[in-house]
């Protein structure tokens, strides 16, 4: 700070020590080079000079101000969009979607159930309970294809797809509808009904299986890319933009720093107030402006990872699972076709919660090891191992505990109906299928997606409130400071007038 | 002294904030660059991807006079045009699949892969692009066979090395005599001499191997999930492979290409396309 240069030698001196009092006017500021020359001279540069920096101060400051400002605003912006696709539109329609497989794969459920138990009068209470259901299912599906429409937007690949779903549910129905007819006219026992049914169902649940489920399935997975780009570019936005809000606010700080400074040892003047006072809103609004976008970050991230993506996760599993009892009741109803249904039956055993074991009997054995593990170690893969292993919100754990233990009991109950029809007791396999265990399985399920859900919308909810004001605090605080720099240069640039 | 420098102040130091602004702005400009560089490898990011398949399978990936034929290497073509890449073929075996893509030899993998919950732990995967299924071939004119219960008390080729037979006799728990065999095409031979009954295997394997003389009792009992393998981690890569595995069969090249290997084998194929696995 002593080390006095060149020009400073030659500087025509002023004063020093200072006076005690302001100076009447502007002190001569020497601008390098223009120091050898006239008097006159001297004072054209130096009467130009002085307000010239002034001005040119004033308006660096008030740009840069400008620029935090918009920066601020910019990515607040991306974090409020990022929010409202997660939070509001796209991401629960997402959800909504992967609420079409299950809604499909429970209309076949309920049609091989009604099938299945046919006019027998011990499941007559039952059947307007399925019927009921099947139509419910019906308007969830029909609800979700329009969401999926929707998502799709003008992506080609999706809208072909949404569709050839709508046919294809169309075309299910009518199959479903005549082997509904033809086996309440053959008015049979529980167990399997006659072959013309058989053969109408076959068609339906193969339309269903192999190329509706599918398709729906892809679907959720195609929105869900959507929903992880959109989410990911806004939150990139939100990352970069912080990243300027502080470039842009330490160069609007160092610009009125560098006015208050000049204004202060130019003038000798202490402190220039209003442009302190502005100095601080600026640095107020940044710092303000990095902390909010940094908890954007956190909520989009936590909206995304614990609340949407395993949300998703059970859905899925929840959707896979529920064909894991429309095969069982398949099994049943079809013969010719078990072998087929329980090796499908173990495929999607396997998806939900995988545990090595190449025969259903190896897997029931497996399971029961690896829920007795549980909590203390995850020994399994899957949805169940991913949500398992991942994850800790308060009440999860034992959530997931509940989950396994109604799985294992969902097991449990199949190894019965197996055995219990394997032995001729057909009948009583009907009645354990239609029993109890999964409902009971299913409910845990929704228990358990239900508190991923409240993550999701807290933390959706969180990001929201975090950004009350955001509308019209940078501009305010903008406009605020660049008063405040006009009202504390104003006075000094009137001097020379 | 103090004076001096005060008054030089504002000037001497004039300079300084334009310039720091000028570096400032060079960097923020910079860093959305350097984050985006940073995002690991994508098979997106290259110009041709290097594909393994099989070379021995006949319908699905087969060398024939120095070059690649077969279901599996006409899916990885279709799929590396709509992703905009040329694809070059290296062969791999059933082994060395997972260590290849994690070793980075190879981009994706179009060679049978069944996708499985262990291998996904060490690998991505895309698709499936067809879901086979374990079916049986047989003698056309010998006595009915219409699933594979029927199986019971026949002579079934067990081939070294492979599991399908397991699925017959051990998890169907069919009880058949076993015939070992050293691969699916001595097997075939075996059944057209009458040494063996059946061959059990993938539908699409026995399709490629199958002749005059043989037919598919097309009543399926597994799901065999043929997958793309891809770099565990590349979604991006991943996510664009489905995509154009879904155009594929939306525009009717899956049908056309699933008839031109199979069709003469009898095989009932499905031309829907597969449930997705799903990349992340």
């Amino acid at each position: 700070m002593t080390i006095a240069g060149p020009p400073a030698a030659s500087a025509p001196a002023p004063a020093a020590p200072p006076d005690p009092a302001p100076a009447p006017g502007p002190v001569a500021v020497p601008v390098p080079g223009s120091v050898v020359g006239s008097p006159s001279l001297r004072r054209v540069t130096r009467v130009r000079t002085v307000p010239g920096w002034i001005r040119l101060l004033a308006a660096v400051a008030t740009a840069t101000v400008l620029l935090v400002s918009g920066a601020v605003a910019l990515s607040i912006g991306h974090a409020r969009d990022g929010l409202r696709a997660i939070g509001h539109t796209a991401g629960p329609q997402v959800v909504a979607t992967a609420d079409l497989y299950f809604a499909l794969s429970d209309m076949d459920a309920q049609v091989a159930g009604l099938l299945l138990t046919g006019r027998d009068a011990g499941f007559q209470a039952g059947r307007q309970g399925m019927l009921d259901r099947y139509e419910q299912r019906r308007a969830q599906a029909d609800r979700a294809v329009l969401q999926a429409a929707d998502l799709a937007g003008g992506d080609a690949t999706g809208q072909t797809t949404v569709r050839a779903l709508l046919d294809g549910l169309g075309r299910y129905e009518r199959l479903a509808a005549r082997a509904l007819l033809l086996d309440e006219q053959a008015g049979h026992d529980a167990g399997p009904p006659p072959a013309e049914v058989l053969k109408e169902y076959r068609e339906a649940t193969d339309l269903m299986r192999l190329q509706l489920l599918p398709q729906a399935y892809n679907l959720t997975l195609d929105s869900a890319t959507i929903v992880r780009h959109s989410s990911l570019a806004e939150l990139d936005s939100v990352r970069t933009g912080r990243l300027w809000v502080g470039l842009t606010g330490l160069i609007a700080l160092a610009a009125l720093v560098a006015l208050q400074v000049f204004l202060s040892r130019g003038f000798r003047r202490t402190l220039n107030l209003p442009l302190l006072v502005a100095t601080a809103v600026v640095g107020a609004l940044t710092l303000a402006g990095i902390v909010v976008l940094q908890h954007e970050g956190n909520a989009l991230t936590s909206a995304k990872e614990d609340g949407f993506n395993s949300v998703l996760a059970l859905s899925r599993a929840r959707a896979i699972g529920n064909t894991l009892h429309g095969d069982e009741i398949r099994y049943l109803l079809d013969p010719q076709r078990a072998d087929t249904y329980e090796q499908v039956y173990l495929d999607k055993s396997q998806a939900v919660l995988y545990v090595p074991g190449g025969n259903l009997d190896k897997y029931y054995t497996a399971l029961d090891s690896a829920v007795a593990a549980y909590p203390g170690k995850v020994t399994f893969l899957g949805f169940y191992g991913t949500e398992a292993s991942g994850g800790s919100l308060p009440g999860q754990e034992a959530a997931v505990a509940r989950v396994l233990r109604l799985y294992q009991a969902f097991q449990r109950n199949d190894r019965q109906i197996r055995q219990t029809a394997t032995s001729g007791a057909r009948r009583d396999a009907v009645g354990k299928v239609m029993g109890p265990a999964f409902g009971d399985y299913d409910e845990a399920l929704v228990k358990l997606t239900g508190l991923h859900r409240k993550a999701f919308d807290d933390a959706v909810a969180d990001g929201d409130r975090a950004l009350g004001g955001w509308d019209w605090l940078p501009p305010a605080a903008a406009l605020l400071a660049i008063v405040l720099v006009l009202v504390g240069v104003r006075p000094r640039l009137a001097e020379y007038r | 002294m103090l004076t001096l420098i005060r008054t030089r102040g504002p000037l001497g130091r004039a300079g300084r904030p334009r310039r720091a602004a000028a570096v400032a702005l060079a960097v923020a400009a910079a860093v959305p660059l350097a984050a985006s560089c940073a995002a690991g490898t994508s098979v997106l990011d290259k110009d041709a991807l290097v594909v393994g398949v099989k070379k021995d399978q006949p319908g699905l990936g087969m060398l024939v006079s120095g070059r690649f034929e077969g279901f599996d290497v006409d899916v990885a073509n279709y799929v590396a045009a709509k992703l905009g890449k040329r694809a070059n073929f290296v062969p791999v075996t059933s082994g060395e699949r997972e260590k290849a893509l994690i070793d980075g030899r190879v981009d994706l993998i179009f060679a049978t892969y069944s996708i499985t919950p262990e291998r996904k732990t060490k690998v991505g995967f895309g698709g499936p692009y067809y879901v086979a299924h374990q079916d049986t071939l047989v003698r056309t004119g010998q006595a009915r066979i219409d699933n594979v219960r029927d199986l019971r008390g026949r002579k079934l080729c067990q081939v070294t090395g492979s599991n399908s037979w397991k699925r017959v006799k051990e998890e169907r728990k069919v009880p058949v005599a076993l015939v070992p065999s050293e691969s699916y095409s001595e097997c075939v031979k075996d059944l057209r001499s009458g040494k063996v009954d059946a061959v059990s295997t993938d539908d699409l394997i026995l399709a490629g191997f199958a002749t005059p003389g043989t037919a598919i009792v097309n009543a399926p009992f597994s799901d065999e999930k043929y997958g793309v393998g891809i770099r565990s981690g590349d979604i991006d890569g991943c996510e664009a492979v489905n995509k154009a595995l879904t155009e594929m069969y939306q525009d009717g090249t899956a049908k056309k290409l699933l008839q031109k290997w199979f069709a003469k084998s009898g095989l009932a194929l499905t031309f829907s396309v597969p449930q997705f696995e799903g990349c992340g």
